[in-house]
């Protein structure tokens, strides 16, 4: 307790000095950690719109089907599967694909036809709820599509227009069906944009002549089930089909998430070394100033370690009181930013993605332990190591030298 | 319908014109009935032939398409007419399901007609490569704007037996600025009729990707041509499309407008 009492009263002996650099580590600290509350909200954000939007977090298919999305590799049992799903509680539901074209006008573009059942869709995804223009999906069959804002763009449709949908159907013939534009989807992700028209399942079944036949079951746990118990859960009871989580559905969007996890271990370490270097600085001049004061000590019998000690202690101290008002700003500042978020789209033209996910523009920083804690811990390391080299060089003066240098 | 069909190579026509029409067609005027002897065709006019094959300066016809593929198989009823290198316009008579439904090409582009609601759909840039009508015909065989005379550059590879029959092989490689999807085509020409027997494409990184057979020599229209011409891809092997011709008359006489969109509609 005396190290450290005398440590405080020490750090305060140049009032000066001392405010600077607890300034400027503080401010350090502060960003440092708004910054990884911004890159850890801007990444759960990207996951959620990975998987809450429109890919669940965990998917049911055929065996081969995400090879070659073949119109034919079709669930064996997909009630069978949909009901185990549900009994578990997780929210799950039904899709088909088929690929197509199409028209309106002399305008027609390729097209990634989804058949769903609207009911299931709205009760666990959060795309029915979110969409730029227009309605989502009825309940029952009535002709209508919706589509990603792009490929609308692509045809010129508007919420309320008619388009042609023509598709090579699973019998060889060409399916063709008019279909009424009933909405617009947000924007989730560059390839979704673009080639997404979603339709009711009884429709879908109708122009390509499926049979009802179903591609692939989505689900995600409603936040009570981690992904890898659900893939558990769902390969005992199923053998027979590919059950897979979102990062090997998804392993471009998985890996630049480790990517960017990685980036913001090299922000880190850039803080700590301007910190660090920062922190130097500092207990050199310190130390220099006492000189005299360490040739004393050591002509007193002082052991080389203690003073070791005492300027770490110093330097430690120092980091402490600077993490702790560097915390309280970084808290503050992402608090007053945690709802509002900050709005970044004017600088960004239309919608942006990052390996096919949504980017929000508008940057939403979190608050946890897991947020506060990794730059303060740094900064403590960064300073107890920073102050080690004025230290042992103090702590090696010759005493005779250092009283009569002054 | 008024389209009149003026008989071809009839007694009226001045042998003149006939020889003009022959060499339109590519044809080395040797063919025509034992004339004077004149030097083989360059590999010029016989890759002009394969180029020409079944167009004329008009046609009209009927033709049988059968369609394998792994999942189904069917077969379609066809009538279409050609004009000219560009114009080309194919209806479906046949499954009655889909009758009515007709493919029009003009100027490099393919429009759809759809019956069943009554609309006209333009195939875009982007679908050029994909199937037409589910055969393994694509669109852009349809549109067709390449000639292997000019397109690309050209060497007879091969002269001599295949198969007991004598062939010649020429073998086709694109210029470097021809907008062709190929790597190579490679085009067998019998030397009895040179009349062309298969034409093996290949892609950009020269794997075979599909292979057109041509079969049933008979004269259609008293001219001999391949009444059966059979694509057959390398992959899956099962699987072919196969167009039979059941009619064929050439230079017939087409409106001026017959070859428009409101036509298609009919």
């Amino acid at each position: 307790m005396l190290t450290v009492r005398l440590a405080w009263r020490n750090l305060w002996r140049n009032r000066k000095r001392t405010l600077i650099t607890v300034a400027a580590l503080s401010l350090n600290t502060a960003v440092c950690i708004v910054t990884y509350g911004l890159m850890v909200g801007v990444l759960a954000k990207m996951q959620r719109n990975a998987t809450r939007l429109t890919s669940g977090e965990v998917q049911v298919h055929a065996p081969g089907y995400r090879q070659d999305r073949s119109l034919y590799k079709t669930l064996a049992q997909p009630e069978a599967l949909l009901a185990t799903a549900r009994a578990e509680g997780f929210a799950a539901v039904p899709r088909t694909y088929g690929y197509g074209l199409i028209s309106r006008g002399g305008k027609s573009a390729g097209a990634l036809f989804w058949g769903v059942d609207p009911a299931a869709e709205q009760d666990a995804f959060a795309l029915a709820g979110d969409m730029a223009a227009g309605a989502y999906l009825g309940r029952e069959p009535a002709g209508e599509i919706v589509l990603g804002r792009k490929l609308a763009r692509a045809l010129q449709v508007a919420v309320g227009d008619e388009v042609i949908a023509v598709v090579q159907a699973a019998d060889g013939s060409l399916g063709n069906e008019l279909f009424r534009v009933a909405g617009l989807f947000s924007s989730a992700g560059e390839s979704f944009d673009r080639q997404t028209a979603m339709i009711h399942r009884a429709d879908f079944s109708r122009l390509f002549v499926t049979e009802n036949r179903v591609h692939e079951i989505a689900l995600h746990g409603r936040d009570r089930h981690a992904p890898q118990d659900m893939v558990a859960a769902l390969r005992e009871k199923h053998p027979g089909v590919e059950v897979l989580a979102w990062p090997e559905i998804s392993p471009h969007f998985a890996s630049f998430m480790e990517y960017m996890r990685r980036v913001a271990w090299l922000y880190a370490f850039i803080f700590a070394l301007v910190a660090g270097l920062g922190i130097t600085s500092t207990m050199l001049m310190a130390t220099f100033d006492r000189t005299w004061e360490f040739g004393v000590l050591k002509a007193l019998g002082t052991a080389p370690w203690r003073i070791v000690r005492d300027v770490a202690a110093e330097s430690l101290l120092l980091a402490i009181f600077s993490t702790g008002i560097g915390m309280a700003g970084g808290c503050a500042v992402i608090w007053i930013f945690q709802e509002r978020g900050i709005d970044m789209s004017r600088f960004i033209q239309g919608a942006v993605s990052f390996s096919g996910v949504a980017f929000d523009p508008v940057l939403r920083p979190v608050i946890s332990w897991a947020v506060l804690l990794p730059p303060t811990v740094i900064m403590w390391v960064t300073a107890l190591a920073a102050s080690l080299y004025p230290a042992v060089k103090a702590a090696r003066i010759h005493p005779v030298r250092a009283m009569t240098q002054v | 319908m008024d389209v009149r069909k003026r008989p071809f190579l009839s007694g009226w026509v001045p042998a003149l014109s006939r020889w003009s029409v022959m060499a339109g067609l590519g044809l080395p005027s040797a063919l025509a009935a034992g004339e004077a002897e004149t030097p083989d065709p360059t590999p010029r006019q016989m890759l002009d032939r394969v180029d020409n094959l079944y167009r004329g300066s008009s046609s009209h016809g009927i033709m049988a398409m059968k369609v394998v593929r792994e999942n189904w198989s069917r077969e379609l009823k066809l009538e279409f007419w050609t004009q000219g290198k560009e114009n080309t316009l194919v209806r479906i008579l046949e499954p009655a399901k889909e009758k009515g439904t007709a493919t029009l090409r003009t100027e490099g582009n393919i429009w759809n007609y759809l019956p069943k609601v009554n609309q006209v759909i333009k195939i875009p840039a982007s679908m050029m490569g994909s199937s037409w009508m589910g055969s393994h015909f694509t669109h852009d065989d349809l549109v067709k704007q390449n000639r292997l005379a000019e397109d690309y550059e050209f060497v007879q590879t091969f002269s001599g037996e295949r198969d007991g029959a004598p062939v010649v092989e020429i073998t086709c490689t694109p210029k470097a600025d021809a907008a062709v999807v190929w790597g190579r085509v490679v085009v067998n020409v019998s030397r009895d009729d040179w009349l062309p027997r298969s034409i093996a494409y290949f892609d950009e990184d020269l794997h075979p990707v599909r292979t057109l057979a041509f079969d049933d020599f008979r004269p259609l229209d008293d001219l001999s041509i391949p009444r059966v011409a059979r694509m057959v891809p390398v992959d899956p092997p099962q699987e072919r499309t196969e167009i039979r011709y059941e009619d064929l008359s050439f230079n017939v006489v087409l409106p001026d407008d017959w070859f428009s969109i409101r036509e298609l509609q009919r």
